[in-house]
């Protein structure tokens, strides 16, 4: 469990290639245009004909289609099902039970909206997929971000499992001491604070544990920063990055001038 | 009360086969040492013994209950565990209110849990110590109240998982201390360890494990004799069943009076 | 001159009154493997951290006389500088695992990056540690993957990469399974034998007699015994102040009292012992054989 931690996946491809700056701000690019764009169709669009040749491009797409289909489609149609039931849509109904009403344009609304979540996550989603996380801090370390902001957000993410396995622990030793953790809701709340104290100290001690692990090995060091990995920044990845953004640009001027 | 273990398998829910057969009957005031490397199968044996684990499959029976027809927080009246990290079950104001703790869950009446609390603290030597917020103890203190937070309980089975990690001399015999004083009074003692002298010194028999099998069990002069088989577990034996063996003493000796019984032969 | 320079060096932490270092005066010299012993509470934690800097720099509190290292003191250095002469590893190596990194390899360099160490340079000692830890094919592993010993052997090669000139460790074994603490008391020793100067906080006896070359026996904060192993571990003052020694040690001197150890000095190996006791039995076998 704790050997996959990221959703990172060691491929060799194109995409993989990529410098991370240039592949973030593709992914943030896509979401804006979704979100931006005058056009009702432009979601669909960005995803069959952007999104989905990414997948493949990226050689990630038995793992895109995995945790879209299992994690993120059925959050979708709920999504879809409450907007499409609560959004106001004064039009041809289409669908009625208990009262309320699905119309053409409550429909179509809500449609548009998943389209764009759809989007947001599937470009995040291959974002992830084939970036390492320690290349993209990296990356954004070199271009000047604080060392430790990259810290947090790369150690947090580890952190989770850990402190899960720990809470795992805890439980197990106050139900040896006859703490009925399976009982009434009443018991339950009083049965917080065995668990919850010990989790807490203990991340304390282990937090100062860790600072000072980190410390002797210079982390506040004010000497300029080196970098194992080494992360191609190549005049492709600056043009494609130049080239993303204008057509964010260009969808904000299209708004605004359409509207 | 008595522990029966029946040819008891474990596979943890990641597929890794932690007990491949554990057959095992400890009596009724037995003091057990279990040795072995990390991943034996140690911890993963004692936790059956409260239900933190159910077999996969197997038996286990503590006093003819058998195992997964109990909750855990029921079999926390006939066996008390004290696991490793003291920091993993420290939660209360003082050292008073964490002691009771175990027996109020039991559903003792308070007569009886003050007199249980203030046993165990007696025992532990933290008798001075019970207004103090645990967590203002030294490490050494504060496994010491994790010890008697069990020891009040008044179970007829403890466990100790690794009791002198970390230890100095003097809490080493403390600890040693509390574990003769429980044979005196006739309860089970089970106690996994890395300490190979301390288990020599103050247990009567001896179970070592490897790869989630008993390898040895037995009487502990006879299990720490094996010294081939002890070796193919990282277990060395005791500095001075080590030292009797170079001198040629015909018997394995475990602890001072026996080395110097063989010696003035 | 000593690389290791501690004069009158007196410490508290902040909010108490009692100091828990008192007037300490130590030196250590270049290439010298020097143990550190005591009962919990003797204030070894805080002298580690006092030698790496902690002490006041991480901790703050109120730290008197002088702590000196290859010259610099510590007053008049910042904390990140001066752990790139005394590295610091201790019990627990779960918590010293920067939980910034993916792999094993990548968790070395991690103080690297930090110092700035070029990429040839980095890649050249990371390797070079490795080597030397017996850690090279743990390489591509997540270091949350690892036994025990594994972690403590990448904790300790972490802190080699920085090329410190003192090492200081606590209790690196306390949390190990036999196993693990023959890995890592291998890594010790060969980095003693490659001539690094090493301060190891320790418990267990039979590993110090075996390499240290002086012992520093700390009670309540002060120096009680400062000298040879076969001396201080020895010495009848120990058990008087709650220190353990070696069952070699005490058994010996148990025989002693019985009359069945005729040596002069007491035992802290395994081999002494043997020696020890098998010409006290050949000494003592004369009398018999003439009374017979």
């Amino acid at each position: 469990m704790h050997e996959r931690l990221s959703f990172f996946v060691k491929r060799d491809s194109p995409i993989h290639r990529l410098n991370p700056m240039t592949k973030a701000v593709m992914a943030l690019s896509l979401v804006l245009i979704a979100f931006l764009s005058p056009w009702y169709w432009t979601p669909l669009a960005l995803f069959l004909f952007v999104i989905l040749p990414l997948s493949l491009v990226a050689r990630v797409a038995r793992e895109y289609w995995n945790f879209i289909l299992k994690v993120i489609l059925p959050t979708l149609i709920i999504l879809f099902i409450m907007q499409a039931f609560f959004l106001p849509g004064e039009s041809r109904s289409i669908f009625e039970v208990f009262g309320l009403e699905i119309t053409e344009l409550s429909a179509r609304l809500a449609f548009r909206n998943v389209m764009r979540i759809l989007v947001m996550i599937s470009s995040f989603t291959i974002l992830l997929l084939t970036t390492h996380p320690s290349e993209l801090m990296s990356d954004l370390s070199r271009r000047g971000l604080p060392g430790q902001f990259a810290y947090v957000v790369i150690s947090s993410l580890q952190i989770i499992p850990q402190m899960q396995a720990k809470a795992q622990t805890i439980i197990s030793a106050q139900r040896s001491r006859g703490l009925d953790t399976q009982s009434s809701f009443l018991r339950r709340v009083g049965g917080i604070l065995p668990l919850v104290g010990p989790l807490v100290f203990g991340s304390l001690v282990e937090v100062e544990e860790r600072a000072i692990a980190i410390e002797a090995r210079g982390f506040t060091s004010t000497r300029p920063k080196t970098f194992l990995r080494e992360i191609q920044d190549t005049s492709f990845d600056r043009a494609l990055r130049w080239a993303l953004i204008a057509c964010v640009i260009l969808t904000l001027i299209l708004r605004i001038w359409l509207s | 009360m008595k522990i029966e273990i029946k040819d008891l398998y474990f596979t943890y829910p990641t597929g890794v086969e932690a007990l491949r057969g554990i057959s095992l009957t400890v009596e009724s005031g037995e003091q057990v040492a279990i040795v072995g490397q990390n991943g034996a199968g140690k911890t993963t044996l004692v936790k059956h013994l409260n239900g933190l684990l159910l077999p996969t499959r197997g038996q286990v029976k503590i006093g003819g209950w058998d195992t997964t027809k109990y909750p855990v927080a029921k079999l926390a009246s006939r066996v008390g565990y004290v696991f490793q990290n003291p920091d993993e079950q420290l939660f209360s104001r003082n050292v008073g209110m964490e002691v009771a703790f175990g027996p109020k869950n039991l559903g003792f009446d308070a007569e009886r849990v003050e007199a249980l609390v203030n046993d165990a603290l007696v025992l532990t030597q933290l008798a001075d110590k019970t207004e103090t917020n645990p967590y203002d103890l030294s490490a050494t203190w504060r496994k010491m109240v994790a010890l008697a937070s069990i020891l009040s309980m008044d179970t007829d089975i403890l466990i100790f998982d690794e009791p002198t990690t970390g230890q100095d001399a003097v809490n080493v015999a403390r600890i040693a201390h509390v574990i003769a004083e429980l044979r005196k009074r006739g309860k089970t003692v089970i106690t996994i360890t890395h300490d190979i002298d301390f288990c020599a010194e103050n247990f009567e028999r001896v179970i070592a494990m490897s790869q989630g099998k008993i390898l040895l069990d037995g009487r502990t002069n006879d299990v720490l004799g094996r010294e081939e088989i002890l070796a193919s577990t990282y277990v060395d034996p005791p500095q001075l069943t080590r030292l009797g063996k170079r001198l040629g003493f015909k018997n394995t000796v475990r602890n001072q009076e026996e080395f110097l019984n063989a010696l003035k032969k | 001159m000593a690389i290791v320079n501690l004069q009158n060096v007196t410490y508290k932490y902040p909010l108490t009154d009692v100091p828990v270092l008192q007037n300490i005066n130590l030196q250590v010299e270049e290439g010298e493997f020097v143990a550190v012993i005591g009962p919990n509470g003797a204030g070894k934690s805080t002298l580690c951290y006092t030698l790496a800097g902690f002490a006041p720099h991480f901790f703050k509190g109120e730290l008197t006389g002088i702590v000196e290292v290859a010259g610099v003191e510590s007053h008049n250095s910042i904390l990140s500088e001066w752990v790139l002469n005394v590295g610091l590893a201790f019990q627990n190596p779960f918590n010293q695992i920067s939980g910034a990194k993916y792999t094993v390899f990548e968790e070395l360099a991690f103080g690297l990056e930090n110092i700035g160490i070029p990429r040839d340079e980095m890649i050249a000692r990371v390797e070079g540690a490795m080597k030397l830890t017996g850690i090279s094919d743990l390489a591509d592993r997540s270091p949350y993957s690892l036994s025990g010993g594994q972690q403590q052997r990448v904790a300790l090669a972490s802190i080699l990469v920085m090329q410190p000139r003192v090492l200081v460790l606590d209790e690196p074994t306390s949390q190990m399974d036999p196993i693990g603490t023959r890995e890592v008391f291998g890594v010790i020793h060969s980095m003693a034998e490659s001539g690094m100067t090493v301060i190891l906080v320790e418990h267990k006896m039979e590993w110090i007699a075996q390499f240290a070359d002086r012992v520093i026996a700390l009670k309540d904060g002060e120096i009680l015994m400062n000298g040879d192993p076969s001396e201080v571990l020895t010495s009848p003052l120990l058990p008087s102040n709650g220190f353990g020694t070696s069952r070699y040690t005490s058994v010996a001197r148990r025989a002693q009292e019985l009359g069945l150890w005729n040596e002069g000095k007491l035992p802290i190996t395994l081999d002494e012992a043997v020696r020890g006791f098998n010409s006290s039995l050949t000494k003592e076998e004369i009398p018999d054989a003439r009374a017979k």
